[in-house]
């Protein structure tokens, strides 16, 4: 079996898993190159129409390709998409230039889920999460649950498949299952050529910038490049230096610089 | 051939974050750490010590780690703002701007300070450091040996040198901090996070003690410091449901220092420099106080409602304060916006004082010291200094905050930093003359290898 293969195979193990244990659960689509590769082994697991809703954490901040590449999908892939919208705030005009950036993240991403998780009664969330994805994702790690009843953490790393996405989700009432956690950035490229996966234009080069990782709009900055096709993509990676998410890492560390100053009282 | 050399000098400094002296002075005494009070019978002295100014991990770590006072080394809080500027940041190694005592033992420093002056000639070899998780060392620079950042430290991978440190502690499971975030939410659960944090943190210390060569090995628990912002109220009251824990988690504290200091013991042939010390100490919290919501009713602070932090300061502003009790004149030479004259500082000062030292709850003076910047700090760093630090009275918790509209407030916290109870286990030979400060430690150990 080649590498891709075993990949795929590993993470649509773990999602028909996932959707065995829970049936009240659903997946969060960023409509990134993550995530999509996720919904496309989300489809892949059961053969064409995924049995659970797609959440869409919809800040309002997002680019316009986002919103479009999201409804194309939506359409083609027969998906039953949820959108989170924390509206309350929104309507108050929380934006990353009118309160704090963390203040911005915290209410329109965090808030957000929690309101759809509490909405529809969800007991689990399937993420796009990859271990070597910025560290402070994938090493920032929560305390598995020892007394799991959960037999199928393969592997026997359960702190690494419960790995925590602390910033998305406080409430421990549900659980956080990452199907594509084994995947690198190169094998995330090698699997939508493999696949031909359609992929939001903004990862592609356009006037010697493109986007590695995309977020919200006025957080995300470009990288400079000039890589036009997934294979020029996927060149510029085996031979990079910097980090997939240097466009955004900074600001992120400040967040999550500023939570942990907080949960101790120095903010 | 033998790995370690009978002649070789070794030290080994256990950091116990946020351990006060009246505590382990209490614990030591009531028998729930025998065994440390068997090594202080074998040649070591308990002492009181002084904390940095302003008394946070941050601060006095830093303080520690170079030897030097804030004016020197430039580390004032977690929190800053850029010169010539309100954009808050959140200042770490790279704007430390005097050299560590790794750096100068490996001859691997690229700044210079009063302390490595002294020095530099007289450590005649490059001697190689295990340094783990020393708060605010965010990102690790190269150095001689290993380091891994502690409190804050974002991404495992940037908060380690070498990169075989971080492939070694990301495959074990290794944890920078617990997540205190939980805490409000499942406080039993956080108790239980604690044990296991230590249990990861003690795993990856004794794997590099045992598998790598060093001449200095230095080691932090964070733990403590966790522990007692979220119980320190169990930690003398038996009523307290928590109690046990608190006690249990000295009593693991206490073996496991037994258990490192004997290994040490073996090592060094009963040669080395063996060193214990505590960064600030810690008392119950009796209210926080808004020092920015005590300046608005004074009419020196004013507010706008957009912007990030800081950047909300509006023009007749007179003065701010960063956490905890940082006072920043509104300066017109070192502000964008400010309006203080260099000429009406004086005055300023002294009105801002008198207040603060009026401030009282239900009775009782707030406000203990305070100190104008000249008085406290020495060197290269010192204009970057606050104009005025206050230390508070016990059970005073003054914060930073901008988003409060009372001065005073509960506190979800059990318990507060003090300046004047941290502690450090010394040799008995090193002579001390007067109440040692957190910074005179770095100058035994440099005076060790030399």
């Amino acid at each position: 079996m080649d590498h891709l293969t075993r990949l795929e195979n590993k993470s649509i193990y773990i999602i028909r898993e996932a959707y065995y244990q829970f049936k009240d659960i659903a997946m969060l689509w960023s409509v990134g190159k993550d995530s999509t590769t996720m919904l496309w082994l989300c489809r892949k697991a059961f053969f064409g129409h995924i049995p659970f809703p797609i959440i869409h954490i919809d800040t309002s901040y997002k680019f316009p390709e986002m919103y479009r590449f999201r409804d194309e999908r939506v359409k083609e892939w027969n998906l039953d998409l949820l959108i989170g919208r924390n509206e309350e705030k929104l309507n108050e005009g929380m934006g990353p230039t009118q309160g704090s950036k963390l203040d911005c993240c915290n209410e329109l991403k965090t808030n957000a889920l929690k309101l759809v998780i509490k909405k529809y009664h969800l007991k689990a969330i399937l993420l796009g999460i990859r271990r070597d994805e910025h560290g402070i994702r994938a090493k920032e790690r929560y305390f598995s649950p020892r007394d799991s009843q959960f037999k199928w953490d393969y592997e026997n790393q359960p702190a690494e498949l419960w790995d925590q996405y602390q910033s998305m989700v406080e409430e421990e009432e549900h659980f956080r299952i990452h199907p594509i956690l084994h995947f690198t950035e190169l094998d995330v490229w090698s699997y939508v050529k493999r696949e031909g996966l359609p992929i939001v234009p903004l990862y592609f080069s356009k006037n010697g910038k493109r986007f590695r990782s995309i977020g919200c709009a006025p957080c995300c900055s470009p990288i400079d490049s000039n890589a036009q096709t997934i294979d020029e993509i996927v060149e510029e990676i085996r031979t990079t230096k910097t980090s997939e998410r240097s466009g955004r890492a900074q600001d992120k560390e400040n967040i999550y610089t500023m939570q942990k100053l907080r949960a101790l009282g120095y903010m | 051939m033998k790995l370690f050399s009978k002649k070789t000098k070794k030290a080994l400094i256990i950091g116990i974050d946020g351990v006060p002296h009246s505590l382990l002075s209490t614990y030591i005494k009531n028998g729930i750490m025998p065994n440390l009070k068997k090594i202080l019978s074998q040649g070591f002295a308990l002492h009181q010590m002084n904390a940095s100014i302003p008394d946070i991990s941050s601060v006095s770590w830093t303080s520690f780690a170079t030897g030097v006072n804030p004016g020197e080394h430039g580390i004032y809080g977690f929190t800053d703002l850029r010169p010539q500027s309100y954009s808050l940041y959140f200042p770490n190694s790279k704007d430390r701007k005097a050299p560590t005592f790794w750096e100068l033992l490996g001859k691997t420093a690229d700044t210079t300070s009063s302390l490595s002056q002294q020095y530099l000639s007289k450590i005649n070899r490059s001697y190689r450091s295990i340094v783990l998780n020393m708060p605010h060392t965010y990102p690790a620079y190269p150095m001689n040996g290993i380091l891994v950042s502690g409190f804050v430290a974002i991404d495992l991978k940037k908060a380690t040198y070498p990169d075989s440190a971080f492939t070694y502690l990301s495959r074990m499971g290794y944890l920078i901090d617990v997540a205190a975030e939980k805490a409000k939410e499942d406080k039993a659960a956080f108790m239980k996070s604690l044990f296991e944090c230590f249990e990861v943190r003690k795993k990856a210390i004794s794997h590099f003690f045992t598998q790598e060569p060093w001449d200095l090995f230095f080691a932090c628990i964070t733990e403590t410091d966790r522990l007692h912002h979220f119980f320190f109220d169990a930690s003398t009251d038996k009523e307290n449901p928590y109690y046990q824990s608190f006690l249990r988690f000295y009593a693991e504290l206490d073996n496991w220092i037994q258990t490192l200091y004997n290994d040490f013991v073996h090592l060094s042939d009963g040669k080395g420099l063996f060193v214990i010390l505590s960064d600030h100490g810690f008392a119950p919290i009796k209210k926080e106080v808004y020092i920015n919501q005590f300046l608005k009713e004074k009419g020196l602070l004013f507010l706008r409602d957009e912007g990030d932090f800081y950047e909300r300061i509006e023009n007749k502003t007179t003065a701010f304060n960063l956490d905890p009790c940082r006072i920043y004149i509104h300066d017109k030479m070192a502000y964008p916006n400010g309006r203080i004259r260099r000429e009406e500082k004086a005055e300023v000062l002294t009105k801002i004082k008198e207040a603060l030292k009026a401030l009282k709850e239900d009775g009782n003076p707030v406000i203990d010291r305070i100190y104008q910047k000249e008085e406290i700090y020495h060197g290269s760093q010192t204009e970057r200094a606050p104009d005025l630090v206050c230390l508070p009275n016990e059970g005073y918790d003054l914060k930073g905050s901008l988003e409060k509209n009372r001065i005073f407030s509960d506190s979800p916290f059990k318990g507060m930093h003090t300046w004047h109870d941290a502690c450090c286990v010394l040799p008995d030979h090193i002579a001390i003359s007067k109440k040692p400060s957190v910074e005179n430690l770095t100058d035994y150990i440099l005076q060790y290898y030399s």
